[in-house]
């Protein structure tokens, strides 16, 4: 029954491995590419001047724009700018018609002199960032879709633990050159040596949807109104309704330095000032999300907006509030450093790793079969443009948005748009290539493009900017080295990956390096799901 | 290639492709994975909030996160069990328990 | 982290070192029994230590996440170097577990 049960779960997971391994690929490295979102935004908007950090100034520089732009806005968001992200960012939402959400302005502001930066529009590294989890989708259906590939992923986690029967035994095992083994070893090693990231990202952000996915208890436990869980999980943002009164706003920057004192050193991120002025209007201040692990974006101090006075200080001292928030704060890691933002970003290329060479190791196993003729059936020959298109594809688009960055007019109103839509259509590009090409071929110009792209992007960025690395790196600029250094890694690695295409892990090494398929005999129990691999 | 799914007899038909039974088989349990799964997870998120001796918010938290690990429960059995049916009655009866538990809790306690 | 990190790869070096095939692959001769044990204490010891010093340096919460950090990070270094270069593979645990006192008394006194 054992055999039976490690055969259910390994047919479970290559299934589902393959099914959703596209969609969680591109999940994965975009995820991945976010926890360096605000250096490649940074990156994609240069003229956003670093300036020495003055968060009292900027935010009486955001004030003062808001109160000149925004002062009929239903509420004002104030991010202030640090060692990670330069620009002052405001934003407001303008007061709905009834029933309706009202629409949001962003805007970003230099933190010195207050005025709108004049940088090109892009979405930087925000693109990415909402890609992972939005998937391009309208509103809730992307994170819906998202959510159902973290649950799929997390029964592929466990499924492929539980199939990995020598997990201990070849926990040191990696066997290079020998064909299918080789893929094997390595999808194995970067699932089992980084299991505890896999494991807490997939769960983490299963907890960071969970009240859209599975919203039946709350309304089981709070009925009709369900609006006061939301506010006994984010306190702070309770805020009073408007009274309809005028009354002037009081200066922000001494309630700053108040929320300062009441955190004892700890840093203020973000502003969200409800009903500006309005008789009830109130601010709340957030804490940075660097200053801790737990990330409980609904907690924070509460200021009366017209006396300026301290009311009240939210915070979540329950066990399940603090885990629910700690995997939110573990998944998004803002409080990692350089070093651990670097540990992060590995981990993530290593899962997106794990999932490639289960996809590749999935369609070799069953393309044995059609080596002599070289022709693969339909689905074979589906999986295998999929495959392409979704891995190296993937990968020519990611360049592609930072070409597109360097080389759209920098006053083109509509770049920010364009860079995207560029995103997509290469990528759609490379899936038509994969269609009319043959597999080893597709592979191997895609892979070449891809290098060629990507070491082309410090090239293209020293070409058409002042922000090459004979300029960043002498300034200590190192978050736009960091990605120009990074495409340049990248490149090298493609190019490799493509030099390989020639060599071939081709047949000769596959029939060497497989483990031989015993064939059940009459009383001998059935391979085990390990061996057949 | 090997046969999955327990030691359910797999019929193949002479070009040596799984037959529509084996098929059915497989749907059934995608489906009973996916919506049965999803019932059992919301299920044991309910009874949770309802259960656990704690404040409300933190109940209906502790819910949502367990749901999850029931939904994984829920999926693994679907695929591990000998037939498609027991897939099925490995959910739903689980859950009508979990139901009446929960109605029982609300309305006579 | 750099104590913790070294005292990762110094422990699951000895980890690796105390299976049978993995020491007769580096090393050339057979694992014997008692060279067996010492190898898995040291392993499991300098892992445990490492947690100490990943989590006395930055206390329980982001310690224990550097500590994880560091873990992998280390389990994935070696494993892939294993195949590659073997020799240098331990000769970076050994140096590692030799400089950790000094790096130790450093993190201390800082």
């Amino acid at each position: 029954m054992k055999e039976g049960f490690r055969q259910a779960m390994a047919w479970l997971h290559t299934w589902i491995g393959l099914l959703f391994g596209w969609l969680l690929f591109a999940i994965f490295l975009t995820g991945t590419m976010s926890y360096f979102d605000a250096e490649i935004s940074h990156w994609s908007q240069p003229e956003i001047p670093l300036r020495p950090l003055d968060s009292g100034a900027s935010v009486e520089l955001a004030q003062g724009y808001l109160q000149q732009h925004a002062n009929a806005a239903s509420r004002w968001f104030i991010g202030l700018p640090d060692e990670r992200a330069p620009a002052l960012s405001v934003m407001w939402q303008n007061p709905g018609k009834p029933g309706e959400r009202g629409t949001f302005v962003r805007k970003l502001l230099d933190p010195q002199t207050g005025a709108e930066v004049q940088a090109r529009k892009s979405l930087g590294g925000e693109f990415f960032y909402r890609f992972h989890f939005q998937l391009q989708m309208p509103y809730p259906w992307g994170r819906w879709l998202s959510t159902a590939a973290a649950m799929v992923m997390f029964v592929a986690l466990i499924s492929g633990i539980i199939i990995h029967k020598k997990i201990f035994k070849e926990f040191f095992t990696f066997r290079p050159r020998k064909g299918q083994r080789s893929w094997l070893d390595g999808h194995n090693a970067l699932g089992v040596l980084i299991l505890p990231f896999h494991l807490m990202i997939t769960y983490s952000s299963l907890v960071i949807f969970m009240s859209m996915v599975m919203p039946v208890s709350i309304l089981t436990s709070y009925g009709k109104d369900t609006q006061a869980f939301f506010n006994d999980l984010f306190p702070a943002a309770n805020a009073a309704k408007a009274a309809g009164s005028p009354a002037t706003l009081a200066p922000l920057r001494p309630m700053l330095a108040v929320a300062g004192e009441q955190w004892q050193g700890g840093r203020v991120g973000r502003l969200v000032v409800n009903n500006p002025g309005d008789a009830n209007a109130s601010v709340s201040f957030y804490r940075h999300g660097g200053d801790r692990v737990v990330h409980t974006p609904g907690t924070g101090l509460l200021f009366n907006g017209v006396t300026g006075e301290l009311e009240s200080e939210s915070a979540l001292h329950a066990a399940p509030l603090v885990i629910a928030g700690s995997f939110y704060g573990l998944h998004m890691g803002h409080f990692a450093g350089p070093l651990l933002r670097w540990l992060y970003f590995l981990c993530g290329i290593g899962g997106t790793a794990m999932i490639g060479t289960g996809l590749v190791m999935w369609l070799k196993k069953r393309s044995l079969k059609h080596a002599q003729t070289g022709v693969l059936p339909f689905e074979l020959k589906l999986v295998q443009v999929l495959n392409i298109a979704s891995m190296s594809g993937l990968m020519i688009a990611v360049a592609s948005f930072f070409w597109a960055n360097r080389l759209l007019s920098t006053g083109f109103a509509e770049r920010s748009g364009w860079e995207v839509n560029v995103f997509f259509i290469s990528w759609g590009v490379t899936l038509l290539h994969a269609l009319v090409r043959p597999g080893r071929s597709a592979w191997r110009e895609q892979l070449g493009l891809g290098s060629l792209l990507f070491v082309g992007i410090p090239v293209i960025n020293a070409l058409t900017s002042d922000y090459g690395l004979t300029v960043s790196i002498p300034q200590g600029d190192w978050a736009m080295a960091g990605v120009d250094l990074t495409s340049l890694a990248v490149g090298v690695f493609l190019g490799w990956a493509a030099l390989k295409t020639f060599v071939g892990v081709g047949l000769p090494a596959i029939a060497v390096g497989q483990t031989k398929r015993v064939k059940p005999i009459a009383g001998k129990p059935a391979p085990t799901a390990h061996e057949v691999h | 290639m090997v046969c999955p799914l327990g030691k359910k007899r797999v019929v193949r038909s002479k070009v040596g492709a799984p037959s529509a039974s084996y098929r059915l088989a497989v749907i059934s349990r995608v489906l009973a994975a996916i919506f049965a799964g999803y019932l059992l997870a919301a299920l044991t998120s309910i009874c949770a909030a309802q259960w656990l001796p704690m404040p409300r918010a933190e109940a209906v938290v502790t819910g949502m996160m367990l749901s999850f690990l029931a939904y994984l429960v829920a999926v693994l059995w679907c695929f591990a069990c000998r037939t498609a049916w027991q897939a099925w009655v490995g959910l739903l009866l689980p859950s009508a328990l979990l139901g009446a538990g929960f109605a029982v809790g609300r309305w006579l306690l | 982290m750099l104590l913790a990190l070294l005292l990762c790869y110094a422990g699951f070096t000895a980890l690796c070192l105390s299976m049978h095939r993995h020491y007769s692959d580096l090393l050339g001769h057979k694992l014997t029994p008692g060279r067996r044990l010492a190898l898995k204490a040291v392993g499991w010891l300098s892992l445990g230590l490492s947690l100490w010093a990943g989590v006395a340096a930055r206390g329980w919460d982001i310690g224990l996440v550097e500590w994880f950090a560091v873990l992998m990070a280390s389990a994935v270094t070696l494993v892939f170097m294993l195949p590659y270069t073997p020799r240098l593979a331990l000769v970076l645990a050994a140096t590692g577990l030799l400089i950790s006192p000094v790096v130790a008394v450093r993190q201390l006194l800082v």
